[in-house]
């Protein structure tokens, strides 16, 4: 009795884990089986490619060789690239120093809580104040706005999720250093820096596909120039209609980068997510 | 700890150089958020206390702004769309991802690959997700409707239909978003302590009173805490509306950021814009403080 008991819980089990994969995988399967499909094949509801249909690679070619997507996909890069860099280059000092030192005013909890903060801001509230302090500046449709706007909405994922691994480091190390004399941006470069590099270069990943993925500040501040990908996707219906097989392309063309990179970064990702408070 | 390093630090270095380089590697941070965030807070206050014409400070207005979103019918439709967006989405998405979290969360095969598969959506460029969407509930032959179609559902009006609109942006933003609270709540789930479950087996607990009485009591801080997220993330919803149905048919899909940056970017509002802003910020900060203290409770 207990046994089919089992069996029959097993079995539900099974089919629930198969329904929920399928359902999360379904979109990105669409997106590829739309992308290399004739258009007249489209609204056949076929889903194996050289069995019921005859795929092709037209689509891709032609969208990869218009010069605003070249350019789209190029503005993307640098702007998640430089904004991940620059979070890293500030973040990781600032979360050796909160792991390893104590700071009175404030204390090390309140700056810690001041950095996650950014994270919770409305991004719609800095819409207006961007706009018109990057007018001022003459960097409207300029990738470097951008850039610097990442940069900071991104800070708070290195420095809590360095900021962790190192408080996890045995401190004897680094006590030897400065024994034999190391200053702490030596101990820093030499002793830990070499110890937590898997996680500086997951975080660096984290920046980087949430950088990609903005699109609120890009649509804001980019008139033509420095679109990036997401802001390319927001008004192609328009002008285009809707073509299953462009929408597939440029569907994938954008959150290829993203989620390839997030794969890497598994490990860390629960940490920055939920800002620290689950290790995963 | 700290203190026995830094007593360290100073007997046996006793030189300020050490004190002084601590700061110098946190300045920089704090720095860059002031200048890049701070600045730009205060900078949207001063903007909400003015009108604007042809884009450039018109006249000082006082709480103008403020008192214009007592008024305002098509915010308080906005804020309405945007509530009832977080509620059904949230409260699917952590019963979804919780459930399933409890029901997986036991040995079973390629849990690496179960992970790695779950991550995707997580990533997956919102705009781009809204635009496929488009696709995807595609009224003619659309997958959705033809998956409705064979298990003898009629032609659902997806994208055209005030109601059904906001049901797919909903559907969207849970299909994003499941796997997330599934993932943090699998995590916990793996860190409760099996001797509990090993005396309440003993004393024949049944598999429900266990979960009711072990597992629960156990995860509502994390359930809360992953709840506090997804609420404050939600209230920011704008790009799988915008990519999705530009905040129609009429507007049945405008969630409240979307009415923000078309006070804007498109009628060059932007002291009403920059208020509109700080109530937002205002909710937000609501339910952080509320449900903070509850987090803070049950770790008491």
């Amino acid at each position: 009795m207990i046994k089919v008991q089992t069996l029959i819980s097993r079995v539900l089990i099974i089919f629930i884990l198969i329904i929920a994969l399928a359902w999360v995988i379904f979109p990105f399967y669409w997106a590829f089986l739309n992308s290399i499909k004739k258009p007249a094949d489209t609204f056949n509801n076929t889903i194996i490619p050289f069995f019921q249909f005859q795929p092709t690679l037209d689509h891709w070619l032609s969208e990869i060789s218009i010069p605003e997507t070249q350019r789209a996909l190029l503005n993307s890069a640098f702007i998640s690239v430089g904004s991940a860099t620059i979070a890293i280059f500030l973040g990781t000092p600032a979360a050796y120093a909160l792991a390893r030192f104590r700071f009175i005013r404030p204390k090390n909890s309140s700056l810690t809580t001041w950095f996650l903060s950014q994270r919770i801001l409305p991004p719609v509230l800095f819409v207006i104040p961007f706009f018109l302090i990057m007018r001022e500046l003459r960097l409207l449709d300029n990738i470097l706005a951008l850039i610097l706007l990442n940069a900071t909405f991104t800070l708070p994922f290195p420095i809590i999720i360095l900021s962790q691994i190192i408080r996890e480091l045995p401190r004897e190390l680094e006590e030897a250093a400065f024994v034999d004399g190391a200053t702490l941006l030596q101990t820093l470069r030499l002793i830990i820096l070499p110890l937590i590099i898997p996680s500086v270069v997951a975080s660096w990943i984290i920046c980087m596909a949430f950088a990609w993925n903005e699109f609120l500040f890009a649509l804001s501040l980019t008139t033509k120039s420095a679109i990036p990908m997401p802001v390319i996707i927001a008004g192609a219906e328009h002008t285009r209609g809707v073509q299953f097989w462009f929408v597939g392309v440029r569907t994938i063309l954008t959150m290829l980068i993203p989620t390839l990179f997030a794969l890497l970064a598994q490990r860390y990702i629960i940490r920055g997510l939920t800002l620290g408070a689950v290790k995963g | 700890m700290n203190r026995v390093l830094s007593q360290f630090v100073l007997s046996k270095h006793a030189n300020r150089g050490f004190r002084l380089s601590k700061h110098i590697f946190i300045i920089p941070a704090i720095i860059w958020i002031l200048a890049f965030s701070i600045f730009p807070l205060l900078y949207a206050l001063h903007t909400s206390l003015h009108s604007f014409r042809f884009g450039r400070i018109n006249e000082f207005v006082g709480l103008y702004n403020f008192v214009r979103l007592f008024t305002d019918a098509n915010l308080h439709s906005g804020l309405r769309i945007t509530l009832i967006f977080v509620a059904i989405s949230v409260s699917v998405q952590m019963i979804l991802g919780f459930g399933l979290a409890v029901l997986l969360n036991r040995e079973i095969l390629g849990k690496n690959l179960l992970r790695a598969i779950m991550i995707l959506p997580l990533f997956a460029t919102p705009v781009a997700i809204g635009y496929l969407s488009i696709t995807i509930f595609y009224e003619q032959n659309g997958p959705v409707n033809s998956i409705l179609r064979a298990f003898g559902g009629g032609n659902t009006p997806w994208l055209s239909n005030p109601f059904w609109a906001l049901v797919a942006v909903i559907l969207v933003d849970i299909w994003q978003w499941t796997p997330f609270v599934f993932l943090v709540s699998l995590a916990a789930l793996q860190t409760l302590p099996d001797d509990l479950y090993e005396a309440a087996k003993v004393d024949g607990a049944s598999g429900w009173s266990m979960f009711r009485y072990i597992t629960l009591p156990l995860m509502t801080p994390i359930l809360t805490l992953i709840l506090l997220l997804r609420l404050v993330e939600s209230f920011k919803v704008f790009d799988i509306p915008t990519s999705l149905t530009l905040g129609g048919p009429g507007r049945a899909t405008e969630v409240y950021s979307l009415f923000t940056y078309r006070t804007a970017m498109r009628f060059f509002d932007h002291g009403y814009a920059a208020a509109q802003g700080f109530l937002l910020l205002i909710i937000v900060s609501f339910i952080i403080i509320t449900l903070y203290r509850r987090i803070i409770k049950v770790y008491e």
